[in-house]
């Protein structure tokens, strides 16, 4: 009979089955970073001189400032900032420049990404308006009209910044600021595109809105950014995926998403990032390294943010929420999964300004083979914060013993009326619950993901149905072989 | 074994390493009025060692404390725990680092960490870093940490049986703090239950 | 094949130490057959050893199922074959409702057979079906596997399971002397009503009164790692009234 060690061998293979290129003349610019390059961008883009001088201003902060290296992140590399293009784009056809190219229709069909309308509406799933963005550019927003209709604003940011440029210039950087960290800066610079959302007072969004970020072109590195508003009283339930090809080469994804969230409002937003992780020796994959934050600014207002993160060699990313309106609340739960060398630092932080603030932050951490997974967490209790309350639970589950699970949570406190209590534990998959499972008939494999499952069960049930059958799906594809 | 160390008095030894089977017991006790920063690492080096470490901090002016304690079982197949508890008022500020770290190939370590403060004030702090850092995956290992106040219902439920306010906060404080006091000398007991 | 199961001189153990010392035992199809023994006869160790629990050492001798050889196959395998151990003990699965549990299992083996997939309509039918034979509401589908479940309710799921996965051979490991009496009849009645000729089952016990209940056809008895005696219920009441002791091969 087999060893329990043998049976809990360390190695996650993983059939990665987004990881294909597109063969699409793409335009790029000039290797490396400067002014002329931020220029050129900005120009790229026609974009308005108070734009341009963002980013300028941003360029110069980030040349006076370090990466950050208090990461659980030993496989995070010296990155050559001067060696990755900052823009590329697939070419228009000059003669037909409002149709899409049809290899990118065939990629996200490929990818599973409704990019026309009439496929939605013809189908069975959900109603959902999609922004996809491959490499620097959107090609694409769908229901842009109907939404108009009702006064939402779902476009990519470049539209945003030429459409509605009073609006953008309102909100943006007003939650994550400029020179708020290295990478922050850094896409504050050079960011290219990314998705903008505006839902007016009282609005319900009728469909989830969802963005699909593609990288496809080698050499380069996706800086999207997106800016999520919620006027008094909307609501909206927002998703966000992603996925690159396989390559040997680490690709940098440094992204930063703002979300304001005024009185009464509800904003939930959603990820299943599937970035390509890199192969089994722990060559390649995408670099994640971005800036979530939102801004609970009005009474009542609350932001939910769900994270299922099952690819990229690297995660640093830690979904923030400020609670600053009174009776404000906010959620954090997250399934991080790591197999082979990946590496993923995540957490979150719940700064409590207002009175009566609630949050809750749930985070199961899955580690196998070599990969180490940990959680950071914030939770910071302002003196003003009267009867602010947080809980805080975190487990981690290894899987091998070639791997490592740390928790590393702060917590502050200057609200004598506040309670604040964190709980974390650490388990396997016991060798007990996997031969339960094959008495069954069920194969280790599928015990395997079965019990993951479970155990992400709490998270998982937080995602918009078809998510959370694509997030289910990828957990057990991503174990598969991680036992025997 | 059981050690006991009173802030400012007794000298605390920085670093430890156990390579005995042995059970051992810390109790770090910080006075009011007392500030400090009080490191503290110990090696546990050889299975079978049953290591306890308790702390109880009393901040209630303006005092600064500071624990930074890290447990590391290099070795598999040992037992440890840290219970920490204090109550800070006034303008104090009250620190808990705290690391347990799990060699790789440690299996069937036992690790548990726990931190409690209550709140008695505006302008006072209290902050804890409870850390798990863990390479071996049989084990058994958590943490937790609270920061709060005095149960009003409790307080209530004391007044009720004719219990005046102050006696009865006291009490809620003495039943707080007795998870790490509760084996101490009697003489030392009555000397941190009279500063309360 | 004359008999369902063939255990021909087992020897095995755990941890290093040899438990079973040359167990001898043949079912046949349609029988139900008892296993008795004071504590430490390795009764438990037979029906871990049956399905295949990887702590488990074989170190000589042969099982046969269904002209089979049984120590080859993987546990999930000797489940597709259509074996099933009630454990003594079920194993909590936080976070999997039985729903899912089910349909994970059912599903594997019918693909193992080379049959489709239960639709989700289908297998809820089988589910609703099997539920209510065993007497269960429709919320226990979705509770989590054995998870906050009473004694009583654990051996009531093990049953259900059991009816599920419409095994050919099943072990009922019923050594636990707290079990009460009702968490017994529960055991019992399952067994008498999922029996038929074309089944067997082995029901691991020290009691006589699990035996009243299920009337098997043989009893063995196991004591120091070897079966000692065969008979009918005789044997059983002998060992009711006089203990084990005495009763050797």
């Amino acid at each position: 009979m087999a060893e329990e060690k043998d049976i809990l061998a360390a190695a996650v293979s993983k059939e990665y089955s987004e990881g294909f290129v597109t063969d699409i003349e793409q335009e790029f610019i000039p290797k490396g970073l400067n002014e002329d390059i931020i220029r050129l961008i900005s120009a790229k883009k026609d974009e308005p001189a108070w734009l341009l001088d963002f980013r300028l201003d941003a360029f110069r902060k980030w040349r006076q400032m370090t990466p950050p290296a208090w990461g659980h992140l030993s496989r995070l590399p010296k990155i050559d900032f001067q060696d990755i293009i900052y823009y590329a784009a697939p070419k228009k056809d000059e003669e037909r420049p409002k149709e899409i190219d049809p290899a990118l229709q065939e990629t996200f069909d490929k990818l599973g990404i409704p990019i026309r309308e009439r496929e939605v509406l013809a189908g069975v799933k959900s109603k959902v308006a999609v922004d996809a963005v491959f490499d620097s550019v959107s090609v694409s927003t769908t229901f842009r009209k109907t939404l108009a209709g009702m006064g939402i604003i779902f476009c990519s940011f470049s539209e945003a910044v030429r459409e509605h440029p009073d609006l953008v210039r309102k909100y943006l950087a007003t939650v994550v600021p400029v020179g708020d960290n290295f990478y922050a800066a850094l896409n504050s610079a050079v960011f290219s595109d990314g998705s903008f959302c505006y839902i007016p007072k009282g609005v319900k969004c009728p469909m989830d809105l969802s963005s699909y970020f593609r990288i496809n072109a080698s050499g380069t590195g996706q800086f999207e950014r997106t800016l999520i508003i919620a006027d008094e009283g909307a609501s909206v339930s927002y998703m966000e995926g992603c996925t690159a090809p396989m390559r040997d080469e680490n690709q940098l994804h440094a992204a930063v998403v703002e979300i304001i969230v005024e009185k009464d409002a509800d904003v939930r937003y959603s990820t299943v990032q599937n970035w390509y992780p890199g192969d089994a020796q722990g060559r390649g994959g995408i670099l994640n390294l971005v800036t979530k934050r939102g801004l609970c600014r009005g009474e009542n207002s609350h932001l939910s943010w769900t994270q299922v993160e099952t690819g990229s060699a690297i995660t640093w990313k830690y979904p923030s929420t400020v609670l600053m309106g009174d009776n404000s609340s906010s959620e954090f739960y997250s399934v991080a999964l790591t197999g082979n060398f990946q590496q993923a630092d995540t957490g979150t932080k719940m700064i409590h300004i207002g009175k009566n603030t609630r949050s809750r932050i749930v985070s199961k951490g899955i580690s196998a083979g070599h990969s180490e997974n940990s959680y950071r967490g914030l939770v910071r209790i302002n003196p003003g914060a009267v009867n602010a309350r947080n809980h805080s639970q975190c487990d981690s589950l290894l899987i091998g013993s070639e791997c490592g699970a740390h928790t590393f949570p702060v917590i502050r406190n200057s609200s004598p009326s506040a309670i604040v209590e964190h709980e974390a534990t650490t388990s396997r998959i016991s060798e007990d619950q996997l031969f339960y499972c094959n008495q069954r008939g069920i194969s280790p494999d599928d015990a395997v993901g079965l019990i993951v499952g479970g155990y992400a069960r709490e998270v998982l049930s937080r995602l918009p149905m078809e998510f959370a059958v694509e997030a289910q799906k990828l957990l057990s594809v991503n174990l598969e072989g991680s036992i025997g | 074994m059981d050690r006991i160390y009173r802030i400012g008095i007794d000298e605390v030894p920085r670093h430890l390493t156990l390579n005995e089977q042995e059970h051992l017991r810390l109790t770090f006790v910080v006075m009011p009025g007392i500030s400090a920063d009080i490191p503290f690492e110990i090696n546990i080096g050889r299975e079978g060692v049953n290591l306890e470490i308790l702390g109880l901090y009393l901040s209630p002016h303006s005092e600064q404390v500071h624990f930074k304690v890290t447990v590391r079982h290099l070795v598999g197949g040992s037992h440890s725990s840290q219970l920490f508890r204090g109550i800070v008022g006034g303008k104090a500020r009250a620190r808990f680092d705290g690391l347990v770290y799990v060699a790789k190939d440690a299996q069937k370590t036992e690790a548990f960490q726990e931190n409690h403060s209550i709140l008695l004030s505006e302008g006072a702090v209290a902050e804890t870093h409870p850390q798990l850092e863990i390479y071996a995956d049989d084990v058994k290992c958590s943490h937790g940490a609270t920061c709060g106040y005095l149960n009003p219902d409790e307080l209530f439920y004391l007044r009720s049986r004719g219990i005046p306010e102050k006696e009865a906060r006291k009490m809620q404080m003495i039943s707080f703090i007795s998870p790490v006091i509760g084996h101490l000398p009697e003489d030392l007991q009555q000397q941190i239950i009279s500063r309360l | 094949m004359k008999y369902l199961l063939e255990i021909h001189d087992l020897h095995a153990g755990i941890a290093g130490k040899e438990i079973l010392h040359g167990i001898n035992l043949c079912i046949p199809k349609g029988e139900i057959h008892a296993i008795m023994g004071p504590n430490g006869a390795g009764k438990s160790t037979l029906g871990a050893v049956l399905s295949g629990h990887p702590d488990y050492v074989v170190t000589s001798g042969s099982i046969s199922f269904a002209g089979k050889d049984l120590l080859a196959m993987s546990p999930e395998e000797r489940s597709w074959a259509g074996l099933f151990l009630s454990f003594q003990y079920p194993i909590e699965i936080p976070g999997v409702s039985i729903t899912s549990f089910m349909k994970a299992a059912v599903n594997a083996r019918r693909k193992a057979a080379g049959e489709l997939e239960l639709s989700p309509a289908q297998f809820l039918k089988l589910l609703k079906e099997k539920m209510s034979l065993v007497g269960m509401k429709g919320e226990f589908a979705r509770r989590e596997v054995n998870v906050g479940f009473s004694g009583g309710e654990k051996k009531r799921s093990e049953i259900f399971q059991m009816a599920m996965l419409d095994p050919v051979l099943s072990i009922l490991d019923e050594t636990d002397s707290g079990l009460d009496v009702d968490a017994l009849k529960i055991v019992a009645d399952g067994v008498n009503s999922l029996h038929s000729p074309q089944k067997s089952a082995l029901v691991i016990t020290h009691y006589r009164h699990l035996l009243d209940l299920v009337k098997p056809d043989i009893v063995h008895v196991l004591k120091g790692g070897r079966i000692v005696a065969e008979g009918g219920m005789e044997l059983a009441d002998r060992i009711e009234k006089y203990g084990f002791e005495g009763i050797d091969g």
